[in-house]
């Protein structure tokens, strides 16, 4: 979907949305976009191809595990969910986000000291 | 919908086996593609575009599905080898929990695959060395080949490795362009140094031509030229081997040019040999000298005697050249005239052999060939090692037998189960393996000593080689002996195992047992048999009557670094004077002279007797010259006339003693008293035989009756260098205390010499000790096999009458008697192993030919060994099947009928 304010996306911020994502219970790879592109409003230009390779990168790390599964309309789909080390990495990651969106927000507000 | 580049759909069947990186991937993004379509679509998006926005939204797919692949493939193969590990963890964890819960049926088992294993790696490492393995260091091995001269007389075919070096000569013409060719001594030991150094070393006398024939590489300095090696004018340089050159000279570079003394003769070393190289022999050679510093002797050069004929032909035939050839060849050049060694050989063909000595053709000595039979008997070591494990195993597996129902109700796969019980077992034989390797190093070297002790051997017992075989027996064992138990447990039926306990009796598997104690009984009868023969053999060589009485029976003598001509000359006088104080000394029965002492050598000279020769071969005219008393000292008996007669200063009259042998030779049916013998030649003066004596061995233990003559040493017919050893006969008293004296007398004689006092048994040792071998080996694998195969009906008619406790119940219940009880289950035990002891005999009878030549006055098929054996088996099942019985007898019919 293509909006006139579209925002780039990188790799580790990504991550984190798929982890936002699974944190509301296991879900396949469509749903996941389904939820970011929902979530944001259409804001990113989310690749969704981009969101798989993101998925299995963070199965690799240990983040999520995968299992085939049947979908709610009955099809056979590999569904994702958080391990434990998936939860804490999601904590982290939030923790930083937050502080990066402050320190930035308290950046964009701020004056010139005089002098 | 068809989704554009997908997997075919047959593809995804691979999962079957693994999981399929490719196939999940193009499902996934295709249910991805799906799901947005139809979404789209649902919102109302015409299905060609909403296609299309799905591809755009997506992305490049090819480049997507190549990065997923990647990342996929390394999760897939790291899970892969988590996940084998794991599993091998968990079935090793298992395995050793399971049983630390039984030690002692654990221990039984470990100790006695490590019997089994380490006989068989101790014993692979001695035939690895004599027969498998070529000489290290030497370029394509197999295409060297020795030369054997081929004789067939009357008691069949003989093979004679040596060769005189004429014959070499000749050969080496005929072969050439054909191969090329070099001539070698045997490896002998030397004295090293001077003075009474008790340093010795392995010495090689060789043509230049060995080296470059062998493709044998000098570390440092180099090998002798064929100038070094002209005959007659042999420079004094030596090659020594590595191992020398670090022991002896330290293994400095300096080490070239150093001066060597061997056997009192000076050497400079100008060549090291590469560290593998160390000949072509089993014995190891640590200096190699050129051959035209050989040391004749006789008349005449040494390289033209037909005399000195002791050394080994090599040859390299060029490409193509076969064998057949090469025999041809040489055969038509040995049978020129002048060319044989004896007359008997000029029909004599030649044959090329292997490098490796031991490959023949010739016959085998005794202890190799012992060593070959130690080979399969521990391979039946080994197989009643397993059938015991197995027995062991499957006692267990029944006792176990509700856990693994549990398990498998739970829902273990049988093809897990098996992996667990095999685990179990490969657990226990890598136990025994390693334990077997420990004790196959020290038992590898033991048998070395015990077997081959005068070898000089190149290498440890244990090497890779050994350790590959040893690990792959040990896999092999833990495996055979682990999967009939694991098998029959993992196919047990759950309920009724849960039904009715531990007590399940498994006809299937306890004639599974029955079976296995039939085979160790058929064994053992084997072993046993061989055991009991190789014993007879040995007490029959014992009884021999030698022809002398070798208890405290010495010769003694003595030794010098260099000649000496003026001390040589007087030393039959001084001995004759020694011999005169000795006798006067205490210990001592009685000395006498000899030239040369029984079994050490012989010398010979032509005759001329005063008998048909043209009607009777005549014999090699082999004598030993010896003093007066020579007969009653050596206990060598008279048989008819008399013995020298005692000269004391006065000149005997020439006269000669025959040996029986003789005398039936030259005289058959007559009297050979007062016959004449000339020697040297026809018209010389006659020397009357005066008597007979009994025949006496010459060389060997066991040898066709040899004729000899004995010449008085006081009056020779020819010239004769005289008395050199000195004949003693001790009495009761210590003989370890003689032979010091003796010893102390001839070096205050001779304080340059070496006196050296041996007593004939300890001479005549060596030639027992393959018999003693046999007899020992045999014994000790007869009893061990013996032990743990009454062990086996020990545990096989317990486990039975203990599964059988409520019929015994109910049959002393009716009335049964004790006698009736006990007769039932031992004839039921005897009955199985009646049928191995059966099997037993066949085979001891069938393998009988392959011990025949190794046994002594008795046949391989002697029917009172083997009923004896066979008797004596089945009184030790039946000792082992009395207890049971007992127990099967004494049975409460109140209390076992209870059980049910």
């Amino acid at each position: 979907m293509t909006t006139p304010r579209e925002l780039e996306l990188f790799q580790g911020t990504l991550d984190v949305l798929v982890l936002r994502a699974l944190s509301w219970g296991p879900m396949h790879g469509y749903a996941v976009a389904r939820f970011i592109r929902t979530g944001s409003d259409g804001s990113f230009s989310i690749v969704d191809g981009a969101l798989y390779t993101s998925l299995h990168r963070i199965e690799g790390r240990g983040w999520v595990e995968s299992e085939w599964g049947t979908s709610d309309k009955g099809k056979r789909a590999k569904f994702y969910r958080l391990t434990a080390a998936g939860r804490r990495a999601l904590r982290t990651e939030t923790a930083t986000w937050n502080d990066y969106v402050a320190a930035v927000a308290r950046v964009m507000s701020a004056v010139p000291e005089a002098g | 919908m068809q989704f554009p580049l997908g997997t075919p759909r047959w593809r995804r069947y691979l999962r079957f086996w693994r999981a399929n990186v490719r196939a999940d991937i193009d499902d996934e993004i295709r249910f991805h593609f799906d799901a947005r379509i139809e979404e789209l679509v649902s919102q109302g998006v015409p299905a060609e575009d909403a296609r299309r926005r799905a591809a755009e939204e997506f992305g490049d797919v090819e480049s997507v599905r190549e990065q997923l692949r990647a990342i996929d493939d390394r999760l897939a193969k790291r899970r892969g080898h988590a996940e084998w590990l794991d599993g091998i963890r968990q079935d090793v964890a298992f395995a050793a929990r399971s049983l630390r819960g039984s030690p002692g049926v654990a221990t039984a088992i470990v100790l006695t695959l490590a019997l089994g294993l380490g006989v068989n790696t101790a014993v692979f490492s001695l035939l690895d060395a004599i027969f498998l393995r070529p000489p290290a260091g030497v370029v394509a091995p197999n295409q060297v080949r020795r030369l054997w001269t081929e004789i067939t007389s009357t008691s069949g075919k003989q093979f004679r490795p040596g060769f005189a070096f004429p014959q070499y000569r000749a050969v080496s013409d005929a072969l050439d362009g054909l191969a090329e060719t070099a001539i070698a001594g045997q490896p002998g030991r030397v004295k090293l140094g001077t003075g009474g150094t008790s340093m010795h070393a392995m010495l090689s006398r060789v043509s230049s031509e060995y080296f470059p024939l062998l493709g044998a590489r000098a570390a440092l300095g180099r090998f002798f030229t064929a100038d070094e090696d002209r005959l007659g004018a042999g420079a004094r340089v030596a090659v020594v081997s590595d191992a020398f050159w670090k022991s002896a000279l330290g293994g400095e570079t300096s080490a070239l040019g150093r001066t060597i003394v061997l056997g009192g003769e000076r050497y400079t070393v100008v060549g090291v040999a590469a560290p593998e190289f160390t000949g072509v022999e089993l014995d190891a050679t640590d200096v190699w000298l050129p051959i035209a510093t050989t040391a004749g002797y006789g008349s005449g050069p040494w390289w033209q005697s037909m005399r000195v004929n002791g050394f080994t032909i090599l040859l390299r035939p060029a490409p193509h050249v076969r064998d057949e050839t090469i025999d041809v060849r040489a055969t038509a050049a040995l049978r020129r005239p002048g060319m044989s060694l004896i007359r008997s050989d000029s029909l004599a063909v030649t044959r090329v052999g292997s490098i490796i000595r031991a490959r023949g053709p010739g016959r085998r000595e005794q202890e190799v060939q012992i060593a070959t039979r130690l080979g399969g008997v521990a391979a039946i070591v080994l197989l009643i090692a397993c059938a015991n494990v197995v027995n062991l195993l499957l006692a267990r597996a029944v006792r176990r037998q509700r856990e693994i129902a549990v398990r498998l109700a739970l829902g273990i796969s049988r093809a897990r189960l098996l992996r667990l019980l095999m685990a179990e077992s490969t657990l226990l034989a890598l136990a025994a393996g390693a334990a077997a390797l420990v004790s196959a190093y020290w038992g590898g070297g033991a048998l070395r000593k015990i077997l081959l002790p005068d070898v000089h051997w190149a290498r440890s017992p244990l090497d890779w080689r050994v350790l590959a075989v040893g690990v792959t027996a040990t896999l092999l064992a833990g495996v055979v002996a682990g999967l009939i138990p694991a098998l029959q447990s993992s196919s047990i039926t759950v309920t009724d195992a849960l039904k009715t306990g531990a007590r399940d009796i498994h006809a299937r598997r306890s004639r599974l047992r029955s079976t296995l104690v039939m085979a160790q009984a058929a064994l053992s009868v084997m072993l046993l048999v061989g055991a009991v023969l190789f014993v007879q053999s040995l007490k029959n060589i014992r009884d021999l009557d030698l022809g002398f009485d070798t208890t405290r029976l010495l010769f003694a003598h003595v030794e010098f670094d260099s000649k000496d001509a003026v001390r040589d000359s007087l030393m039959p006088a001084r001995l004759t004077e020694l011999a005169d104080r000795l006798r006067a000394g205490p210990g001592i029965e009685e000395t006498a002279l000899t030239a040369m002492r029984p079994i050490e050598g012989f010398s010979w000279e032509d005759y001329f007797p005063d008998a048909d020769t043209s009607a009777n071969k005549k014999p090699l005219g082999m004598f030993w010259a010896v003093s007066p008393d020579y007969f009653a000292v050596a206990g060598t008996r008279l048989i008819a006339g008399q013995a020298f007669p005692r000269a004391h200063g006065a000149a005997i009259p020439p006269s000669v003693l025959v040996n029986d042998a003789m005398a039936r030779a030259l005289w058959p049916g007559q009297n050979p008293i007062g016959r004449c013998v000339r020697f040297a030649k026809p018209d010389a003066r006659c020397n009357a035989v005066i008597g007979v004596v009994e025949t006496a061995r010459y060389d060997k233990l066991i040898e066709d009756p040899t004729p000899q003559f004995y010449l008085p040493l006081e009056n020779m017919p020819f010239r004769y260098s005289g008395a050199h050893e000195i004949a003693i006969r001790a009495n009761d008293a210590d003989v370890a205390a003689v032979i010091r004296e003796t010893r102390g007398m001839l070096r205050n004689a001779f304080p340059t010499g070496e006196p050296v006092v041996t007593s004939m048994s300890a001479a005549l040792e060596p030639q027992y000790r393959p018999w003693r071998l046999g007899a020992t080996l045999f014994s000790l694998f007869g009893v061990l096999a013996l032990v743990v195969a009454a062990i086996g009906i020990y545990s096989t008619v317990s486990y039975d009458v203990n599964q059988r406790t409520p019929e015994f119940g109910i049959r002393v219940a009716l009335g049964a008697r004790f006698s009736d009880v006990v007769t039932h289950v031992l004839s039921g035990g005897l009955r199985t192993v009646g049928v191995g002891v059966a099997f037993g005999v066949a085979g001891a009878i069938a393998a009988g030919r392959l011990v025949a030549s190794l046994l002594y006055g008795i046949a391989p098929g002697n029917p009172v060994v083997i009923g004896a054996v066979a008797a004596g088996l089945l009184l030790v099942a039946a000792i082992a099947a009395l207890g049971p019985a007992w127990r099967a007898a004494r049975v409460d019919p109140m209390s076992a009928l209870r059980l049910e």
